[in-house]
C-alpha cells in the first residue's frame, strides 16, 4: 500500500485496517503480466498541463497518470486536488514528482512545460527559452520510456516537436506535435456556429505552422459531406477571397484573444490533447491535423521540418498522412509556412 | 467562454453563453453559485462571511427572479451560512436550496480509506456531516467498505484502535483543503467533480444520497433555529427528497448539535 497522504494516521503506527480486510481465495496466483496498463505522463503542471490531466482523468483514458514539474509545492497541491475527487471518478493511480524516474514505462508523454505566451508575443519569440528547457526534459523522458509516444504541446509547437525528435532519438512516427488540431477545432466551431450545426459534422483542416502562417484548406471543407466552396458556386453565392482570409485570421487571432482576456488558454487545448491521446492509445486510426515530419509532402524539401498535416493516428503513432488534395495556391502557402519554420529552426543549436 | 467554445470539435454540442447581466440565466434548471472571496491560507471559512453576504445580496435575488423554479446550489464559503442566506434571499422552498457542504470532505475521507486499503473509493461508504469546516463530524459508526462496517470489523478482528487516531484521520480531512490551498493557491479540480456529481444526480433524478448542506432543523435534536448543515440527503429532480435516517451514536449526535450551534452563533450576527 503506498502512502500518498501526508499523515500516518491510517497505516502502521496509526489505524491499520489492512490486516485481514480482504481475504484472498484458494489457489489464487499473482496477477498475470499484462500489456494493458496505460500510463500517461504530463510534463508541466501549469494551466495547460492540468487542463489536459483533468480531461484525461474525466474521460478515463489512463490507468496511471503522472505529473512532472519543477515546482514541488504546486505539483503536490495539484496532485492532491485530483486525488480528492476519487469518489467521483474511476480509479486511476495518480503520482507526481520532480524526478523523471516516476515516468518510467509511459505509453504517452505529453510535454506542456515552457514559458507562457505573453499577450502579443508571437509564438516564435518563446523559442529560445523553451529549447533550453527541453534539453533537460526530453532526454530523461526518452531514457525512462524508450517505447513511448512523445506529444509536444509547448509553443512554438512545430519547432519544439522537431527539437524533441532530435533530442529523443525516437523514430518520427512517435514524435507528434499538437499542432493545428485546436486551430481546426476553432475553425470548425466558427463554421458550425454560423450554420447552427454540430462542429463534429464540419470537416475542415487548418494545416502548416501552428501560428501566423497556418493554411486554411478551404478547398476541402465540407459540412455533412457537402463541400463548401462548390456549394457556394452552385448556389451562385458570391464570396470574396478576402472574406475567407478574414475568417482564417479570426481563427489565428482566437488564441491571442483568449490570452488577452483570461491570461492564458487551457480548456480547449485540454480537450484537444485528450482527444489525440485517446485516438492514439485506443488505436482509433482517426485523422487529426497534427505536427508531423513533413519532409517530402506537397513539395516540402528544404530540410527536416515538422508542421501540421492531416495525419492518421493510432497505437503506433503517426500511421500515415492523408493524400488530401491541395490547390496550387494552398500548396504554395504550405511550402511558405514550412520555409518560415525552417528559417527559425536553422538558427538553433541542437 | 471562448476557451470552452473552442473545444467544440471534441465535445457534444452545448450552447455556451456568458454575461455580466443575469438576464441570460433566465429559465435555468440549476443555478450554481461559486462567487465569493477566495479563502486565504489559514483564513477560517467563517472569516470570509461578511464579504460574501454583501455579494449575495446582489446575486441571489436576480437569479431567483429570472429562474423561479430553479434549484439553487451554493458552493461559496462558508457554505452552510451562505446557503441559509441564499434561502432567505431567494424565497425558495428549502428543498430547492442546497449547499455543496461536506460532499467533497466525504470524498476526501473515502479516498484516504480506499487508498489505505488499495480499494476503490466508490466502495467506501463514509459520511462527514455537519459544518463544512472545523466542526464537521465524521460518522465512524456508519463507515463501511463493500458493506463491511469498519468499527465492528476492527472489534471482531480484535484490532485495537485509539479514539485519538480516528480524530487524527478526521482532522487530516479537514486540513486537506488548507493543504491544497497552501500548495497551489486554491482548490479547483476536486470541487469541480464533486459539484458536477451533485448536478447530475439532481437533474437526472438519480435519487442518490449525498452529504450536502440542507435545512437541518428538526433532525437529531437540532432545534436552535433555522440552520443549514450537511446531512446525508437523497437528491433528485425535486431537489432534496429527504434526509436519510442514519443512526448516530449519542456522541456523534452531540457533536452534530454542537456544529449546528457553531453555525447559528455566526449566523445570528448577520443582517438579512
Amino acid at each position: 500500500m503506498h502512502k500518498t497522504f501526508s499523515t500516518s494516521s491510517l497505516g502502521p503506527g496509526g489505524l491499520d485496517l489492512t490486516e485481514a480486510f480482504f481475504k484472498p481465495i484458494h489457489s489464487a496466483a499473482p496477477p498475470s503480466p499484462t500489456k494493458r496498463h496505460t500510463k500517461i505522463s504530463v510534463i508541466g503542471a501549469g494551466n495547460v498541463g492540468m487542463a489536459i490531466a483533468q480531461t484525461i482523468l474525466t474521460q478515463d483514458l489512463a490507468d496511471e497518470l503522472v505529473l512532472i514539474d519543477a515546482k514541488p509545492d504546486k505539483l503536490r497541491g495539484e496532485m492532491l486536488d485530483l486525488q480528492h475527487a476519487a469518489a467521483f471518478l474511476p480509479r486511476t493511480k495518480i503520482h507526481a514528482s520532480v524526478d523523471y524516474a516516476v515516468t518510467v514505462g509511459s505509453d504517452l508523454c505529453i510535454v506542456t512545460a515552457g514559458a507562457r505566451q505573453i499577450p502579443d508575443e508571437s509564438r516564435l519569440n518563446l523559442l529560445q527559452r523553451n529549447v533550453a528547457l527541453f534539453k533537460g526534459i526530453i532526454p530523461p523522458l526518452a531514457r525512462y520510456s524508450p517505447d513511448s509516444i512523445l506529444m509536444i504541446v509547448s509553443n512554438p509547437v512545430d519547432v519544439l516537436t522537431y527539437v524533441a525528435w532530435k533530442l529523443s532519438g525516437f523514430p518520427s512516427n512517435r514524435v507528434i506535435g499538437s499542432g493545428t488540431n485546436l486551430d481546426s477545432s476553432r475553425f470548425r466551431f466558427l463554421i458550425a456556429d454560423h450554420l447552427d450545426a454540430n462542429a463534429q459534422d464540419v470537416q475542415a483542416y487548418i494545416v502548416g505552422e501552428h501560428g501566423d502562417s497556418s493554411v486554411a484548406l478551404w478547398s476541402s471543407i465540407s459540412v455533412g459531406g457537402v463541400p463548401i466552396l462548390s456549394f457556394l458556386e452552385k448556389q451562385q453565392i458570391a464570396y470574396e477571397k478576402e472574406t475567407l482570409e478574414n475568417i482564417h485570421k479570426a481563427v489565428i487571432d482566437s488564441a491571442y484573444e483568449v490570452i488577452s482576456l483570461k491570461g492564458y488558454t487551457s480548456w480547449a487545448i485540454g480537450y484537444s490533447v485528450a482527444s489525440l491521446a485517446r485516438d492514439l492509445l485506443r488505436d482509433q486510426r482517426k485523422i487529426h491535423p497534427v505536427s508531423v515530419l513533413a519532409r517530402g509532402f506537397h513539395g516540402i524539401d528544404g530540410g527536416d521540418v515538422f508542421l501540421s498535416l492531416p495525419a492518421q493516428l493510432g497505437r503506433g503513432g503517426v500511421l500515415g498522412v492523408t493524400n488530401v488534395h491541395l490547390t496550387e495556391e494552398e500548396a504554395q502557402r504550405l511550402r511558405k509556412s514550412a520555409q518560415t519554420i525552417l528559417e527559425v529552426q536553422n538558427q538553433l543549436e541542437i | 467562454m471562448l476557451d470552452l467554445q473552442h473545444a467544440a470539435a471534441f465535445l457534444p454540442r452545448t450552447k455556451i453563453h456568458a454575461s455580466v447581466d443575469y438576464a441570460v440565466t433566465v429559465g435555468s434548471d440549476l443555478c450554481i453559485v461559486t462567487a465569493g472571496a477566495r479563502q486565504i491560507p489559514d483564513e477560517s471559512r467563517l472569516n470570509l462571511l461578511q464579504r460574501n453576504v454583501a455579494l449575495f445580496k446582489g446575486i441571489i435575488p436576480p437569479l431567483a427572479r429570472y429562474s423561479p423554479d430553479s434549484i439553487l446550489m451554493i458552493v461559496s464559503n462558508p457554505v452552510d451560512v451562505l446557503t441559509y442566506v441564499a434561502w432567505k434571499l431567494s424565497g425558495f422552498p428549502s428543498n430547492r436550496v442546497i449547499g455543496s457542504g461536506t460532499n467533497l470532505d466525504s470524498s476526501r475521507f473515502r479516498f484516504l480509506i480506499a487508498d489505505h486499503l488499495d480499494a476503490n473509493a466508490q466502495d467506501v461508504q463514509a459520511y462527514i456531516v455537519g459544518e463544512h469546516g472545523d466542526s464537521s463530524v465524521a460518522l465512524w459508526s456508519s463507515i463501511s467498505v463493500g458493506g463491511v462496517p469498519i468499527l465492528s470489523f476492527l472489534e471482531k478482528q480484535q484490532i485495537a484502535y485509539e479514539k485519538e487516531t480516528l480524530e487524527n484521520i478526521h482532522k487530516a480531512v479537514i486540513d486537506s483543503a488548507y493543504e491544497v490551498i497552501s500548495l497551489k493557491g486554491y482548490t479547483s479540480w476536486a470541487i469541480g467533480y464533486s459539484v458536477a456529481s451533485l448536478a447530475r444526480d439532481l437533474l437526472r433524478d438519480q435519487r442518490k444520497i449525498h452529504p450536502v448542506s440542507v435545512l437541518a432543523r428538526g433532525f437529531h435534536g437540532i432545534d436552535g433555529g433555522d440552520v443549514f448543515l450537511s446531512l446525508p440527503a437523497q437528491l433528485g429532480r425535486g431537489g432534496v427528497l429527504g434526509v436519510t435516517n442514519v443512526h448516530l451514536t449519542e456522541e456523534e449526535a452531540q457533536r452534530l448539535r454542537k456544529s449546528a450551534q457553531t453555525i447559528l452563533e455566526v449566523q445570528n450576527q448577520l443582517e438579512i
